[in-house]
Order: structure tokens, then C-alpha cells, then sequence
């Protein structure tokens, strides 16, 4: 015979507002089962914990229901107390008279009648409640790391200095990220290649950290705890541990003037064997076949290994597949800029001396296409007259992204200081919607751009440029004085919005994480959960997540590490009990339930007999991938599915509890 | 109506401005509390903080052209309150002091530019206002002979309207001032 009690909750005058609760005991009291009913002012609190634990102990209670807030704030609250008297801890049960009821309700009676529904519908669930396990996974306490970024290398980092052995995978030949093509960094100007290399230098040589560049994550299968991944090693065509990284390959190639450098965002050419860029880690070059005359000649060119000191270069290397097995997962797959040609009025792409913010940054940067001296691009002279403008693409739903990059206000500031630093008695002017320096220092950087630095700020957008006799005619507007303004400057940088790293959705699925409908990932919970994915196991790491700058991208670099070390230091992963089960005699195999599933927990089981006969197939749930989210259920024909603690017959009997 | 930034006729300009200022231009951010404040704003054909933007983007000839410039009271409300402590009753002095000495003649604010004479005259010959002869100069010349005149009764009433003008000691000193400024 069920013993059931019933806790009404006021949360303070939340519930108790709307709710008659004592109306709500009363009826609880009346309900056949039901031993104890009683109201307080918080449950929640430790003295409302006490009595619940009393009365489980005094009156013995096989059951217990909560008229309370939703199951998302206390169940597990709840659950820990009874199961410290002994209660199966899925033998609490929520009926959410808050959310559901007086948060949204205002009409006391209907609102305390609605309660009284809800109550006693979690009296009926929970008299058909059976006693749940939770389920162990074993962890591989080892870490994949996409995207060797700062984000990236930063959760490496912390990762392997946890002691936990990392596997870093990066698609491009060396790591480093968007953060190594930056000149100096916002707000305190100190020199972005030497505060990243450091890190990719100890990323490299760290005992923990393996690391494979111009590597893509091909497959990924398993769950939390048991990630199954397979790498693409794409061929290099040089052989890495006898390269020396002397430079006479790349000094020796023939095709020197025809491929754009992707590190120099095309301001500048590469050759066809290359290292993307001096400090690249790994320095070992990369031999790009789409371009090389050996592959495009039939063999013919080999002068790189002919130059070859060590001859580790190999044209006959192949893409190798690796496959590891991992616990945990960083996606840190970092991102793009939007291609903003599709404004005709900016005539990007048109123009060459309109430029990209990125593109600017290469021009400043002494590693960059002019060392350093800022050049236009159509003609080597330097620009005395820069226009920047910002929200190319980012705010704009029309054409563009609605959502703010960031970034661009700062580093758009940092421009036309930097260019003021670099060029004497240069004008630069700022066109900008609003502008955004909400760190620490912020403002007052932006503020010293336009006080000490002379930038002129004007507040609108850019309406049309086009050039005339060398120069580039810039019509926008300053809103604060109310003037269409025209400008002519010698060089444009454009602010340029940034999107999720291509392939990133792709990525995405693979992993089983969502993603927003521009592709970022999204975070398990916005505000709480801001380094997990929606699957567990799988955390996320810098601008793969959104628009952010280095300091936060190192950040959340940590916290995913941080998350990954908090997992591995238990043995076991705990997944909640209420996950979906078949009845192996009844299904049919039939495996609408597998392409119903979201989360991939369900594959195809084999019952053989003794002599090894196969007898039937049947779904199979894997738990370390299941929810609980139910959707199987719907979908078997046959009723052979279920999710531990939301089974037919109890929600029957909760339908039924609300008819009578 | 478009402008053309020239970037040297602005720098020459704003610098003009700044150099006689003793204040950055840059200083200012757009808040607006000027404007905000400013109690013949109303009147104004450019709030104050148009004005330092457009002097800043060194449109010349709007600014020297303005009603604001003539309409400022200089009665600091605006500069007190400053969160950037840039000098807003300052600029709009400078500006009327380049306007006058280009010979700029306010179109529409004649009377306050006549007033603006009439009572610096008057400083001259006095070292002090006589209000009595202040007003019947500036009547004078404006020809609004009778124009308020309501309110003259009640300002003798109240002892506002001396008969008989005073002289300051040491006109000398005075004299030296208009001439260091000119």
C-alpha cells in the first residue's frame, strides 16, 4: 500500500500569492494514499528540508510529491533528501505550481483548482513510480582538443598541466589561430606574436600535448566518457621528425608569385611548399599538391628536394587516419570573416585599397606583407588618410548578421592609434554606429584614440564610396551634427563582422551539439552552463561559441579545461537513471527509433543462444548517449520502448488523476 | 546640405579654435548634457554639442554662420556641468571672436551682435556698465525705441536703473585690456 506525502510550497508570497496553498494541502489530504500533507513557507530551506526527512522517517513514506517550483530549480535538492532516509531518490516527485501556475496565472481560485490538478496528478505518477538506478560510465581520462587557436591552446594547456594527456588537432600547418595574424593587441598594445608563441612553444613541447596540424577531425562516435575519433592526417609531404625547418624547400620552389597567402589574407604571395609563417608551430613547411608543379606536371619539378639537406621531403606521403579514443571533448573551432563584397557600395574586392580589418592587421604587423610599413595595396605609398568603418556586416539583418561582432570597436580603434603611431601627422576617421569597450580599459583606450591620437569619430554609416583620381571617396553621415559628410581618403578599412569558422555546423553534427542558426555553437545554458555543449562530454572554447575577444576566449579556454579536469578526477561518470529502455521481447527491429533519436544512443543489438545462433535483432539504448528525451517512445510501433520513470501506465494514471 | 571634409582647411581651423580655447576638441564625446541643459536651447539653430562636432569636422562656415553662437547667454550652465569638463560657454566665445574679427555679420542675430557692441563700448568709456546709456544706445541703434519699455518703471523701482553713471578708478586699466586684445 502507498504511503504518500504531500509538501506545499508558498515560496515565500510566489506561490502563496496566487495559490491558496492550504486549499491545496487540504485536497492532497483527501486523496486515498496520501498519509501526510502539509504546507510551508520555503521547502527549500534547511528547516523545510529537516521536516521532509522526518515525516519520511515518522509516517514511512514509499512517496513524495512537491507542490513547488519547476523540477529544474530543486528536484535535485528534493531527491538528495529523501535519499538520505533511505528513499529511492526517483520516488520524489514535482508538480510545478509555480512556473506552470501562479508565475502565469492570476485568478486565485482557477489558479489554486489548476494546482490542485497538477498536485494530484504527481500523486497518481508517483504510486506508480519503480525504484531507478543511475547509471556509471567508465571515463577515458584522456582530451581532444579541436582547434588549435588561443582558446584551443589555452584549455590544452590547463588540460595537460591537470596531467591529463591531450590530443590537440588543428586543420591548419601550424597552430596559433586568428590570434598570431594580429599586430599588437588591445588595450595595452603588447605585440600579439610575442605573448601567443610562448604558448604555442609549450603547446608543442609539452610532454602531455599531442599535437597534429593540417589534421581534420573526420569521424566522431561513442559518448561521454568513451569518444570514438578518427583524425585525418592530411599528406604534408614532408616527413616532420627529419625536417629541420631550414627554409631551402621553400627558398628552391619555382611558384612564387602565383598562390595568395591565406596567413597574409591575399596582401601577399606564397609558395607552393610553405610554412604559413616564421614562427609557425610546428616549422615544418607544407607541400600544397593543388598548386605544386610535381602533381601538376607529372613529377617532372622536384628542385624543393632537390634542395632538401635532410631529404625528408616525400611526394608519395599519403592522408593517414588516426583514431584515438578520448573522454572529453573542446570544440574550439574559432571563426571567419564575413566575404563583404556583397556590398557593391564598399566596393570590396573592387577596390583594393579597401581593405578588411584582418587585412589591416597584416600591414601592420612586422611579420606581415610590408614588414610593418603601412602600404596601400594598389600602389606601395603610404596612406595619410585612412577611413575605417565599423559594422560591416555585423547589426546589419538586412544583408548582413544582426548580432554585434564585438570586437571591431576595439580593434578599429587600435587601428587608427597604431596608425597614428606609424605614420606622422596621418588623419584617420572612424565611422561607427555606437561604440562598444566594455572591459576593463576599454574605454579609456578608445577614449585616448580620439584625445591623444586625433582619430575623428563620426557617428553613422558609410553610405557609398567609389574612387576618383586616386582617391576614395567616402559619403556617409554624422548623425550627432546632423551633416552628410564626403571624405577623401587614401586608404579604407572596413570593420568586417565575423561568422562561425567554416565547416563549424558540419563539425557540429558530427559531434551530436547544437548550434545557432548562424552556426555558433550554443551553450547548455546561457548562463550557467556557458563552457558545456548540449551533450555531455562535449565543452566549448572561444569564438566558436560567439563573437569574443582574446582575454574571454582565454577564459572560457579554462573553464572548458577546468570542466574536463573536475570530470576526470572520478573514475566513473554518473548519468541520471531516467533514460529510455527496450523491452527486447517485444521490439521488431523495425529501428524507427534509431532515426527518430537525436543523440545517437540507439544501435542494433544481436541476441544470439548458446551455440551462438542468432535469435533476434533488437534496439539497443547506450546510455551514456541517451537524454531521456522520449522521442523513441513516440515512435515504436510496437510499445517495446520506455523511459525509466515516465512510463505508460503512469502517465495514464496522471491523465486519469485529471479527469476524474 | 553635403560637406566636403578638406582635411587641411579643418585641421586649420579646429586648430585655430583649440590654440585659442586653451581645450581639446576631441575631449568633447557627444553626450549631450550641454544641450541637455542649455536654457535657450530652444531658440538655437544648432544644440552646443552640434556645434563642436561640426567646429571639429572644421565646418567653418556653418559654425560662424550659426544663431547658437550669438544666442549663448554664456551662463555656464553647460560648462558646470560637464562630465568632460570641456569648455562649452569657451568655445562659444571663441567662436563669435573669430565670426567678428572675419566680419562676419549674423543674418539673423544682428541685434545680439549690436548688443554685443554696444556693450563692450560701453566697458570701454565706463570700466563698468551704465545701464541707463547702454540701453538707450543699443535702442538707438537697433531702432526699437519702444520696445520694453514697460519694463522701465520697475527696474527704476527697484533701483536697477541708476540716473547718473559711474566711473571706475583707473580707466587706464581698462584701456590696456582692449588693447593687449587688440
Amino acid at each position: 500500500m502507498a504511503r504518500i506525502g504531500v509538501f506545499v510550497c508558498w515560496c515565500g508570497s510566489n506561490i502563496a500569492g496566487t495559490v491558496d496553498v492550504e486549499k491545496v494541502r487540504e485536497e492532497a489530504a483527501k486523496i486515498p494514499g496520501v498519509v501526510s500533507a502539509l504546507d510551508y513557507k520555503y521547502m527549500c530551506s534547511d528547516p523545510g528540508q529537516n521536516s521532509l526527512r522526518n515525516i519520511i522517517k515518522e509516517k514511512n513514506l514509499t512517496g513524495i510529491v512537491l507542490a513547488a517550483c519547476s523540477p529544474h530549480m530543486h528536484e535535485n535538492t528534493f531527491r538528495k533528501a529523501a535519499a538520505k532516509e533511505g528513499l529511492n531518490p526517483y520516488f520524489v516527485e514535482i508538480a510545478n505550481i509555480r512556473e506552470q501556475v501562479s508565475w502565469v496565472h492570476e485568478d486565485k481560485e482557477r489558479a489554486t483548482a489548476k494546482a490542485v490538478d497538477l498536485m494530484k496528478m504527481m500523486v497518481e505518477k508517483v504510486k506508480r513510480d519503480r525504484p531507478i538506478e543511475d547509471v556509471r560510465v567508465p571515463l577515458n581520462k584522456k582530451a581532444l582538443v579541436i582547434g588549435g587557436g588561443i582558446a584551443g591552446i589555452q584549455a590544452a594547456l590547463d588540460i595537460a598541466n591537470g596531467g591529463v594527456e591531450v590530443i590537440l588537432v588543428e586543420k591548419e600547418p601550424s597552430i596559433g589561430g586568428r590570434m598570431i595574424q594580429l599586430d599588437e593587441t588591445f588595450p595595452t598594445l603588447d605585440c600579439s606574436s610575442c605573448i601567443m608563441t610562448p604558448k604555442m612553444v609549450e603547446a608543442n613541447q609539452h610532454p602531455n600535448i599531442k599535437l597534429y596540424t593540417y589534421s581534420e577531425v573526420e569521424d566522431i562516435s561513442g559518448y561521454i566518457g568513451n569518444f570514438k575519433v578518427k583524425i585525418k592526417k592530411k599528406a604534408r609531404s614532408v616527413v616532420e621528425k627529419d625536417c629541420t625547418g631550414c627554409g631551402e624547400c621553400w627558398n628552391a620552389c619555382p611558384m612564387h608569385k602565383n598562390v595568395k597567402s591565406e596567413f597574409n589574407v591575399n596582401l601577399s604571395e606564397r609558395t607552393a611548399i610553405y610554412v604559413p609563417f616564421p614562427q609557425a608551430v610546428p616549422l615544418v613547411p607544407v607541400l600544397d599538391r593543388s598548386v605544386c608543379l610535381h602533381f601538376k606536371k607529372g613529377g617532372k619539378c622536384q628542385k624543393c628536394y632537390d634542395a632538401c639537406g635532410p631529404k625528408c621531403i616525400n611526394f608519395d606521403l599519403q592522408d593517414e587516419i588516426i583514431e584515438e579514443t578520448v573522454g572529453a571533448i573542446v570544440a574550439s573551432t574559432g571563426y571567419d570573416l564575413m566575404d563583404t563584397s556583397m556590398y557593391g557600395e564598399y566596393g570590396y574586392g573592387k577596390y583594393k585599397d579597401v581593405i578588411s580589418g584582418l587585412q589591416f592587421e597584416r600591414l601592420l604587423s612586422a611579420s606581415g606583407p610590408t614588414e610593418g610599413v603601412i602600404k596601400r595595396p594598389s600602389d606601395g605609398k603610404t596612406p595619410q588618410t585612412i577611413v575605417f568603418v565599423q559594422c560591416v556586416g555585423s547589426r546589419d539583418p538586412e544583408k548582413g548578421v544582426p548580432y554585434c561582432s564585438k570586437v571591431c570597436c576595439m580593434y578599429t580603434a587600435k587601428h587608427a592609434k597604431l596608425f597614428a603611431h606609424k605614420v606622422h601627422g596621418s588623419q584617420s576617421y572612424v565611422f561607427y554606429i555606437d561604440i562598444r569597450s566594455t572591459s576593463k580599459g576599454y574605454e579609456e583606450f578608445v577614449r585616448s584614440t580620439m584625445e591623444q591620437d586625433g582619430a575623428i569619430y563620426l557617428r553613422g554609416r558609410v553610405s557609398k564610396i567609389y574612387e576618383d583620381e586616386g582617391k576614395l571617396i567616402v559619403k556617409g553621415a554624422d548623425t550627432l551634427s546632423g551633416n552628410q559628410v564626403e571624405i577623401a581618403a587614401d586608404m579604407v578599412v572596413l570593420a568586417t563582422g565575423v561568422i562561425p569558422k567554416k565547416g563549424s555546423d558540419k563539425l557540429a553534427q558530427m559531434l551530436g551539439i547544437s548550434y545557432d542558426k548562424y552556426g555558433f555553437f550554443t551553450e547548455s545554458h546561457p548562463k550557467l552552463r556557458p563552457a558545456e555543449s548540449s551533450t555531455a562530454g562535449i565543452f566549448l572554447a572561444g569564438m566558436a561559441q560567439g563573437p569574443r575577444d582574446i582575454p574571454e576566449s582565454v577564459v572560457s579556454g579554462s573553464a572548458a579545461a577546468s570542466k574536463i579536469l573536475g570530470l576526470f578526477s572520478k573514475n566513473e561518470y554518473e548519468v541520471e537513471g531516467t533514460i529510455a529502455g527496450v523491452n527486447e521481447a517485444t521490439c521488431v527491429a523495425c529501428f524507427y527509433c534509431q532515426r527518430v533519436c537525436a543523440y545517437n544512443a540507439i544501435s542494433r543489438k544481436e541476441i544470439k543462444d548458446r551455440s551462438g545462433k542468432l535469435v533476434k535483432v533488437v534496439a539497443n539504448v547506450n546510455p551514456g548517449l541517451c537524454t531521456g528525451c522520449g522521442a523513441c517512445v513516440n515512435a515504436c510501433f510496437s510499445k517495446s520502448i520506455d523511459v525509466k520513470g515516465f512510463m505508460d501506465d503512469q502517465i495514464y494514471a496522471e491523465i486519469k488523476a485529471l479527469a476524474v | 546640405m553635403k560637406t566636403v571634409i578638406n582635411e587641411q582647411n579643418r585641421r586649420n581651423f579646429a586648430a585655430q579654435v583649440e590654440s585659442m580655447l586653451h581645450d581639446k576638441l576631441a575631449k568633447c564625446y557627444q553626450c549631450g548634457k550641454c544641450s541637455a541643459g542649455c536654457p535657450v536651447n530652444f531658440e538655437m539653430d544648432y544644440t552646443p554639442n552640434q556645434i563642436i562636432k561640426m567646429t571639429e569636422l572644421g565646418m567653418e562656415d556653418k559654425v560662424l554662420n550659426s544663431k547658437t553662437i550669438w544666442l549663448c547667454v554664456s551662463c555656464n550652465t553647460c560648462s558646470t556641468r560637464c562630465p568632460k569638463g570641456f569648455e562649452v560657454t569657451g568655445i562659444m566665445d571663441v567662436l563669435r571672436e573669430i565670426a567678428e574679427k572675419k566680419g562676419i555679420v549674423s543674418k539673423v542675430e544682428k541685434e545680439v551682435q549690436m548688443f554685443h557692441e554696444v556693450f563692450l563700448d560701453n566697458v570701454k568709456s565706463n570700466g563698468r556698465i551704465f545701464e541707463l546709456e547702454l540701453v538707450g544706445k543699443y535702442k538707438l541703434k537697433t531702432r526699437h525705441l519702444f520696445r520694453d519699455m514697460f519694463l522701465a518703471p520697475k527696474m527704476l523701482e527697484k533701483g536697477k536703473l541708476k540716473m547718473h553713471g559711474e566711473k571706475i578708478a583707473d580707466l587706464n586699466q581698462i584701456a590696456k585690456i582692449f588693447k593687449d586684445f587688440e
